[in-house]
């Protein structure tokens, strides 16, 4: 009969180790039904948390071959085809404390979510007695977002947590703030965005693991760049993420090119650019990477790249 | 074969070598590539932080100019620009009113977005398209002992559902491409790593940090190179690699390849020819170590 093979990495408080178990394979079975197999009935001392096996309390996310899955909605033969191998190692999820094996500990990241007042702030146009009515359009805002369960598939991939855990926000969190933020009965909007400006925002590497990996398909990079939007909307400009992404936009609308030699000096300034980046630009030029003399000419049809800015305005307006 | 080309802003300025290594690779191989005139930077996903009605608009223009040329693919070299360009294609088909708003726009401005062609990047064209058997009967210099490390860049394979040309989990793509050419493929941790470039402002420690690990794994591994698909990744891990040497006392030096220098190395062009001397970190000693003839 076929085997699956299971390397699981383990750990008891102090030593970490993989130790290895073989699961005779079975069709049409989720990964929860591997781990809960291997528990039942070859090692009850093996720890994994899960409850609902539905996909509703997010308790049983592991990582797998590098990859971070809910275990319950994970179906088994998905996971072979996609690895092409019956050899699969278990890993607790990154960018959390372990407890014990595949067991993380949550406490100190739903301490850091208080940041970001994970609350509605309710809006002055409403009471008790009247309610506070939504338009079907205002729910479906907060319908993507709600949608979270708390599982940490995205921190675990987040590659700027992974190299920055104290001062970046799990993607959960940026989540839970722009949920509230776009409700529209909260009254505050800024009491969540200004914490998640001030808690490196701009630090976001657009790495995509956290939207390709969300077991609820939450839409948590077009979310960061409301965020970002509605931080710079506050009059938050004079920071590096502002002034790089205006560099981009500004750039368009004149040339329809970014000019790459103005770029450090539009994002830092002037004196910080020449503080920092002059070894960079001098060994840019010395190889012949960059020509500190290239000026983008307008493209053909500058014209009308402009009309789409201001027709964009328009229909902002 | 014919597409569109879009080369994006770093090959008109900061990656020239990578204008010059796809255009002669291209030649090489028959593909006749079109550039599309009055072509504007993708956005390089920072536009759509200030506006995303705008970011998607003008990479609706820049696929209407393509599909004026009567071609069936538009090509890029750049991971983020394609991710950009699909990101936005997929909105204009997808979403009806969104469509009609950006239209509006366009023919305003005399050009329209019909849907009729696809955003594609090289490598995807070389498997789907040329071909993996037409491509080794072009190799001239096989890489024989040539251990490359292949390092995607995030953007060619995430969203899945934007990109989707393989699993994001577990791409073969490069190694397919690689292996055609007569190079060994290197396994390392980082190969589907993040290179950082898009935030390496707003967060350079970190970046950098990430760029010192991006080329020890592959060095840990034994690889003579990196290869990526994508300029951005090339100019992160290349450009600033002398910076992420500072924060790492082992050496970390490690060359890093444009994809289609790689493959012009193996139709025969010389480093030189290819503009690989134009790299900050010298590949031309890690290659002469391979295959080339010292």
């Amino acid at each position: 009969m076929e085997k699956i093979s299971c390397k699981i990495k383990r750990f008891n408080g102090s030593e970490a180790w993989y130790q290895e178990y073989e699961v005779p394979y079975e069709k049409g079975k989720t990964i929860l039904w591997l781990l809960t197999t291997i528990r039942e009935e070859q090692d009850p001392t093996l720890n994994f948390t899960s409850a609902c096996r539905h996909a509703i309390c997010g308790s049983c996310a592991v990582r797998i071959n590098g990859n971070a899955f809910l275990a319950c909605n994970t179906p088994l033969d998905e996971v072979i085809e996609t690895f092409d191998t019956m050899t699969l190692t278990f890993e607790p999820l990154q960018n959390f404390e372990v407890v014990k094996d595949l067991v993380i500990v949550w406490e100190p990241k739903m301490e850091k979510m208080k940041k970001v007042k994970p609350w509605l702030e309710p809006t002055a146009n409403g009471s008790k007695e009247t309610g506070f009515l939504q338009t079907e359009e205002e729910f479906h805002q907060i319908a993507a977002p709600t949608d979270c369960i708390l599982c940490g598939v995205c921190a675990s991939e987040c590659n700027q947590l992974t190299v920055n855990q104290d001062g970046y926000l799990e993607p959960f969190i940026l989540n839970r703030a722009y949920r509230f933020a776009v409700d529209s009965r909260d009254g505050s909007p800024e009491e969540h965005l200004r914490p998640v400006l001030e808690n490196e925002l701009w630090k976001c590497l657009h790495c995509m693991q956290c939207v390709s990996k969300c077991p609820k398909s939450i839409p948590l990079t077009d979310e960061i760049a409301y965020l970002r939007s509605e931080t710079m909307k506050m009059g938050e400009m004079n920071n590096q993420g502002a002034k790089h992404a205006y560099a981009f936009h500004d750039d368009v609308k004149k040339k329809g090119r970014l000019n790459e030699t103005m770029l450090p000096i539009k994002t830092d300034g002037l004196v910080h650019t020449a503080m920092t980046k002059v070894p960079f630009a001098l060994r840019m030029i010395k190889k012949g990477k960059i020509n500190p003399f290239h000026f983008p000419k307008e493209v053909e049809g500058i014209a009308g790249v402009r009309a789409l800015y201001e027709y964009a305005k328009e229909v902002k307006d | 074969m014919k597409y569109a080309f879009f080369p994006g802003c770093t090959l008109e300025s900061a990656a020239e070598e990578l204008m010059i290594s796809t255009k002669k690779v291209a030649s090489a191989l028959g593909i006749e590539l079109i550039e599309l005139n009055g072509w504007t930077c993708c956005g390089a996903s920072h536009i759509q932080d200030v506006d995303d009605f705008l970011a998607t608009s003008i990479n609706a223009r820049n696929i209407a100019l393509a599909e004026e040329l009567g071609v069936d693919k538009l090509l890029t070299v750049c991971n983020t620009c394609t991710l950009m360009l699909r990101t936005s294609k997929l909105k204009m088909d997808k979403n009806e009113k969104l469509n009609t708003k950006v239209n509006t726009g366009l023919n305003n401005i005399g050009l329209e977005y019909k849907g009729t062609v696809e955003v594609t990047h090289l490598l995807w064209a070389l498997i789907e398209d040329y071909g993996l058997e037409n491509l080794k009967k072009t190799v001239r210099v096989p890489l024989k002992g040539l251990k490359v490390a292949n390092f995607y860049g995030c953007h060619i394979l995430m969203p899945p559902n934007i990109m989707g040309f393989e699993n994001h989990m577990n791409p073969r793509s490069m190694e397919l491409v690689a292996e055609a050419l007569g190079a060994e493929c290197v396994d390392f941790d980082q190969r589907l790593g993040c290179c950082g470039f898009h935030a390496v402002f707003p967060a350079q420690k970190e970046v950098m940090n990430m760029t010192g690990i991006n080329c020890l794994s592959p060095k840990d591994a034994g690889a003579d190179c990196i290869v990526t698909p994508c300029p951005l990744c090339q100019m992160q891990l290349d450009a600033y690699q002398p910076d992420a040497q500072k924060g790492f006392n082992e050496d970390i030096t490690m060359p890093i390849l444009h994809l289609p220098q790689l493959i012009g190395l193996a139709l025969g062009f010389s480093p030189e020819e290819l503009a690989i001397n134009r790299h900050v970190v010298d590949a031309i000693p890690a290659l002469s170590k391979g295959f080339l003839p010292v």
